[in-house]
């Protein structure tokens, strides 16, 4: 009874959303057309989880694979940044550039370019995840405190010692915050891109049923794509404590 | 054909040869809008090959900034500063030196075995787990061994930046106030300890501390610096017989060293 009560406590946002979408349904009389009740799209959700799952797959290995690849190509580039001034000339920059430019926009250029299909969706995600993932890893590797330093000064490691056993372990909590802000607009990425050029996931299946007016199902993604992303994020919350607790 | 000439006779040396060699040093910081501050001046200390250097002075007289010097990690302003015949940082980057600071700049994410282990893993050397093992219970932290650091109490993490200090039983070591977060009964258990490693290891010492008692009971000489510009203002012999025990603390002329100093001090901080 107790434990009911605290599921209520934290969870009644979630139910109030539901009541609060059929009310705006029946009490306006809207139609299916325009917009069905809850109860219609999770019937359609559970009538056929099949039709879902393979896009659901999809764009969650899409999101991972991108997230992975951009951050890793972030810290990469971090390190490379920190290592050389001369590097670090090129790349900050152009990593400005990148970042002031908006998803939406980049994602019909880079289709252009990259073709219509997953390899742009995945280049899209990763260039979205690249930049919170190298500002963040440069900010940690400078950030390394004064006394790290001088011990390892003193204890005569060389640069690369420093890097791997001082600087990069420090800069593990920063990354986690990289990773907690990156991985949810990782999968908006990959469902907008889906949308708009992709061949399959969420937001291809999205635009297919809105297009064949299956208005359930594309509810039905549209609310699968709102849970995706919470979880996402509530998944990632997580891991930045408990590493960042970890590391400091 | 041989070399003919004869080897030149050895010299014969007054004192032995330096291990630590401050000749003429001064150091100035700079400060902003082009304020400095002149830390040390004109400073001479010789430290012999296995002597236990204590320095005393009133604080921000330049106790650490002398330390910093020995490590490589302040240039003098002027003067020499020369460790083991060499450079400062020469020393250090053969891994020849040990030193727990003020910070002890233990590393967070790693445990305390992790963290004594570390000068193994950056000299480039497998990892002696009985010697790391050793120094950990020297330091009485047995079963705090996979604890992180933000697990200990301060004095418990000062005394892992100790045994992180004598890990690699170093040709010279540097600390600056080791004990300064331990109550007294621990803190004079310390003592006692590191007075007996030392007696066995006879390392080439520079301690740093604002405990009369402490440096008499472990130093050879101890060295009182005056107020900014630290200078050497006096340097007292201690001549207790090693291995010391705790009795020599009692003693008469124990305590007639501890006034004498305790009054250069004084006199120091008054200034
Ligand atoms: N990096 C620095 N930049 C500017 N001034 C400094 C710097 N390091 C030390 N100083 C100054 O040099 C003087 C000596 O500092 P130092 O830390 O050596 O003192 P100390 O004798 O160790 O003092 P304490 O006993 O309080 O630790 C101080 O006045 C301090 O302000
Ligand atoms: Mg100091």
């Amino acid at each position: 009874m107790r434990r009911a009560l605290g599921a209520l406590a934290h969870y009644w946002p979630i139910a109030a959303v539901f009541v609060g979408w059929d009310l705006w349904v029946v009490l306006n009389g809207y139609t299916t057309v325009v917009a069905p009740r809850p109860g219609l799209v999770l019937a359609d959700i559970a009538a056929e989880p099949g039709a879902y799952a393979g896009d659901l797959l999809r764009t969650l290995l899409t999101s991972l694979v991108g997230l992975v690849l951009g951050m890793g190509v972030g810290i990469l580039a971090a390190i490379a940044v920190w290592s050389s001034a001369a590097v670090s000339g090129v790349v900050t920059p152009a990593a400005l550039v990148l970042r002031s430019v908006p998803v939406t926009a980049m994602i019909p250029v880079i289709a252009r370019v990259a073709g219509y299909g997953d390899s742009s969706i995945l280049l899209i995600i990763v260039v979205v995840s690249f930049f919170p993932a190298f500002v963040l890893t440069v900010s940690g590797l400078a950030a390394t405190p004064a006394a790290g330093r001088d011990l390892f000064g003193v204890l005569g490691a060389g640069r690369l010692r420093t890097l791997v056993r001082l600087q990069l372990p420090h800069a593990v909590p920063h990354v986690m915050v990289a990773f907690r802000l990156t991985a949810p607009s990782a999968v908006l990425a990959a469902l907008l891109a889906e949308y708009l050029v992709g061949t399959g996931g969420l937001g291809h299946l999205f635009s297919t049923a809105r297009s064949y007016m299956e208005l359930e199902r594309a509810w039905g993604t549209a609310l699968l794509a709102t849970v995706v992303s919470v979880l996402v994020f509530v998944l990632a919350r997580g891991a930045e404590r408990r590493v960042g607790a970890r590391f400091s | 054909m041989a070399q003919t000439t004869p080897s030149p006779a050895p010299t014969l040396t007054v004192a032995p040869p330096a291990a630590v060699a401050l000749s003429g040093v001064g150091k100035t910081f700079e400060l902003s809008r082009g304020r400095a501050v002149s830390a040390l001046e004109d400073l001479d200390l010789h430290v012999a090959e296995g002597e236990f250097v204590a320095i005393v002075g009133p604080s921000g007289c330049g106790k650490s900034t002398v330390l910093r010097m020995v490590a490589g990690l302040e240039r003098p302003s002027t003067g020499t500063v020369v460790v083991e015949g060499r450079s400062p940082r020469e020393l250090a980057r053969s891994h020849r030196l040990g030193v727990a600071f003020q910070e002890h700049a233990l590393l967070p994410w790693s445990s305390i075995r992790g963290n004594v282990a570390l000068p193994f893993h950056l000299a480039g050397r497998p990892v002696d787990a009985a010697r790391v093992d050793e120094l950990v219970r020297l330091v009485g932290l047995e079963g705090f061994e996979s604890a992180r650091p933000r697990q200990l109490s301060g004095g418990m993490r000062q005394r892992a930046a100790i045994a992180r200090a004598l890990v690699l039983r170093p040709d010279v070591l540097l600390l600056d106030e080791p004990f300064g977060a331990l109550d007294a009964v621990t803190r004079r258990r310390m003592n006692r300890e590191l007075a007996r490693i030392w007696s066995e290891e006879r390392i080439t010492t520079v301690l740093v501390t604002h405990d009369v008692e402490e440096a008499l009971f472990l130093a050879d000489r101890v060295v009182v610096m005056t107020g900014r510009p630290g200078r050497v203002r006096h340097v007292h012999r201690v001549d207790f017989p090693r291995p010391r025990e705790a009795a020599i603390t009692r003693s008469p002329e124990f305590h007639e060293a501890v006034d004498l100093l305790t009054g250069l001090l004084d006199a120091e901080g008054t200034a």
